[in-house]
């Protein structure tokens, strides 16, 4: 596993699709950099990280033996990477918040944003970037947000962090290559944050509704029971839990 | 031959007033006939083309006219190579909000450049020309709703 080490850099994910699209990344491929200036959540949000004190990487996976009507288990396969890394590293009550949050003690402490090339109906590559709080423990901006310091007490040597991280990512991808589809569905299902609890959401239109998550489509969706144990199905956009 | 293909064909059929069209292929025989000459009944028929495709309805061709004169219309856009979304998900132009959009109508793309991203529950899709040539149309609005299979872009690959 090569890992390339920057200072700093606008953004993990967007230097390391310019190498793949170069033909300069192979597989398991990971690019570390102590400061993102332009730190990237989805479609124009902001990922911040405090210099030196935190882990925001990317990976690049080879994932063309996957269909594209698959592409949501990459995203189960690296949330349960860090799921199962956190857990490692001896982090209480780690849950995944649909669709890739990761929480801990209810608070958020890893993003990750998957962004994959497709041609000619084949995913020719998958890049992941993951945001890690790890040391910093000013969040006077961000109330739901900590830390593995703020959470454990310990302070955590970060390429140790990272290596425990890249090692579960291979054994998640490995499942994917495996195709142990039902597996990862029903692992990353059995970890979600707030599965089968009373909860309440918001939808599109912003009004507020209860139900129960019982879990995820083949393609993704979240799949809430609603009044008279009707399931209904959402995109990303048009549900939000309050919590 | 597919589903959609067969109606397309019927629709067709219907629309250039002929009574019946046989048609052999490698593996497939097809005979479509209008069902009866009754001018009535196929003039209703005719009325919902419009509102299915776009392609056929193009030709504004009365309803007798000889099949020869909505061939052209269906020959200039065969020429056209159309990129279909490989996913459902959410078309966006662009990589950001803030970025300029990847294409426009006019912009001249070579085979692997990224012409949009389809986002679907959070995994951002880029979504690279398989051809080279010159994006002739663009189907979809940006940030709206794609299904699987739903033509995105017109190339012209001359």
């Amino acid at each position: 596993m090569r890992i390339i080490k920057l200072d700093a850099i606008d953004s993990t994910n967007t230097y390391l699709k310019k190498l793949s699209v170069a033909g300069h990344a192979e597989d398991g491929l990971a690019l570390v950099a102590k400061l993102q200036t332009q730190g990237r959540g989805q479609m124009g949000t902001i990922w911040e990280a405090q210099e030196a004190k935190n882990l925001t990487f990317s990976v690049f996976k080879d994932v063309s033996f996957l269909e594209v009507s698959q592409h949501f288990y990459i995203s189960m396969a690296v949330s349960l990477a860090v799921f199962e890394a956190l857990n490692s590293l001896g982090l209480k009550d780690v849950k995944v918040k649909w669709p890739n949050d990761i929480l801990s003690d209810n608070k958020k402490i890893a993003g990750i944003l998957i962004e994959n090339v497709i041609k000619m109906n084949v995913i020719s590559g998958s890049v992941i970037g993951i945001g890690l709080n790890v040391n910093q423990t000013d969040f006077s901006a961000l109330p739901s947000a900590s830390s593995l310091l703020l959470l454990s007490g310990q302070v955590h040597n970060l390429d140790e962090v990272l290596d425990v991280i890249l090692k579960q990512i291979e054994i998640h991808f490995n499942y994917l290559k495996q195709e142990a589809f039902s597996f990862l569905k029903a692992s990353y299902e059995s970890q979600l944050f707030r599965k089968d609890k009373p909860s309440t959401f918001t939808n599109a239109e912003g009004s507020l509704f209860s139900g129960y998550i019982v879990g995820i489509s083949n393609h993704g969706q979240l799949l809430i029971k609603v009044e008279d144990e009707i399931i209904k199905r959402f995109d990303f956009k048009e549900v939000a839990l309050l919590y | 031959m597919d589903i959609k293909e067969i109606q397309n064909l019927i629709k067709f059929v219907a629309k250039s007033g002929a009574s019946e069209v046989k048609l052999e292929m490698d593996d497939i025989k097809i005979t479509i006939k209008t069902g009866s000459d009754d001018k009535g009944e196929s003039t209703t028929y005719v009325q919902q083309i419009p509102m299915g495709q776009a392609h056929v309805a193009q030709a504004p061709a009365p309803v007798a006219a000889p099949i020869v004169a909505s061939a052209p219309a269906a020959d200039e856009n065969s020429k056209y190579i159309t990129i279909k979304s490989p996913i459902i998900g959410t078309f966006y132009r662009k990589p950001s909000p803030d970025k300029p959009m990847f294409v426009e109508v006019g912009t001249s793309i070579k085979e692997g450049d990224v012409l949009c991203v389809i986002e679907a529950m959070k995994l951002f899709n880029e979504i690279e020309s398989e051809v080279s040539g010159k994006i002739v149309k663009i189907l979809v609005d940006d940030s709206s709703p794609v299904e699987f299979d739903q033509p995105l872009f017109l190339v012209d690959p001359s």
